[in-house]
């Protein structure tokens, strides 16, 4: 996950590592809809399949972070569309004391995002990384990545 | 590493105990129950407990690395005030986490069970 992505002089671009949690009924079907789609978004991007959003636990996004991505993305369907009824409910309540949590250990907490998009919406989805990206290029590299070798 | 990464490691560390702990998890865990208690003054006491428990989790891992430490000790590793430690370590030795052991410039010296 975190590699070194300067290259030999240091002085390319920054290109950042955002691990994006997608929900399986919902956001995951958006992000295949929008390969299918032929939509074109940034290569930063490493999809985790989990069941739901609410079955998100904190620490794994504050691992994520600890290993050296530079932005996390939760995607679930949108609010009522749960398959599993209150899932992103969950979530979206869990999710305020992640922020606080990254906010508190001092990293920004525009690298942690949540969004909703559901099956239909892969034209959102290539938006949100093209978005996500561009965001965390300009916040630069998190202050946990390994500019050596690989972890 | 620098020390000021080494430091924000050693947070998130903490941060991430924090969230394994039964406590934390338990009044989370709470938020999906209809309750008496009004939001706000749940998410303060959530709060109060997430910043207690990473302070707490701070103490238990300084304590992991150096085995046996004084509370001045321990003040310099985790930059909490003396007066913040000394409370939670009587939590902490309370719930039987940590126990003393022995004495250091006639400081206590405790260590984790």
């Amino acid at each position: 996950m975190a590699k070194d992505v300067f290259g030999e002089k240091g002085q390319q671009e920054f290109e950042p590592v955002i691990v994006a949690y997608c929900c399986n009924w919902c956001s995951y079907a958006g992000a295949d809809l929008a390969g299918t789609s032929r939509f074109e978004y940034p290569t930063n991007i490493r999809i985790i399949r989990v069941m739901c959003t609410g079955r998100m636990d904190p620490t794994l996004v504050l691992e994520a972070l600890n290993m050296g991505a530079d932005g996390v993305i939760i995607a679930g369907c949108h609010p009522g569309d749960c398959h599993y009824q209150k899932g992103n409910y969950i979530m979206e309540k869990r999710f305020e004391y992640i922020k606080k949590a990254v906010q508190s250990i001092g990293i920004e907490p525009e690298r942690v995002r949540l969004e909703w998009v559901s099956a239909s919406e892969g034209g959102k989805w290539a938006a949100l990384v093209r978005e996500m990206t561009e965001q965390v290029k300009a916040l630069g590299p998190s202050p946990f990545r390994v500019t050596g070798n690989s972890k | 590493m620098s020390e000021k990464r080494e430091k924000m490691k050693r947070k998130t560390d903490a941060t991430i105990d924090a969230f394994k702990s039964q406590r934390l998890r338990w009044v989370m865990g709470r938020s999906q129950i209809k309750m008496e208690v009004e939001e706000e003054k749940y998410k303060k006491a959530v709060d109060a407990i997430m910043h207690d428990e990473v302070e707490r989790s701070l103490i238990t891992g300084a304590l992991k690395e150096k085995s046996a430490l004084t509370v001045e000790e321990l003040s310099k590793m985790t930059d909490l005030q003396p007066s913040v430690i000394v409370q939670h370590i009587i939590a902490l030795r309370r719930n039987g986490v940590i126990a003393e052991a022995g004495e250091k410039n006639r400081q206590f010296l405790y260590k984790l069970v």
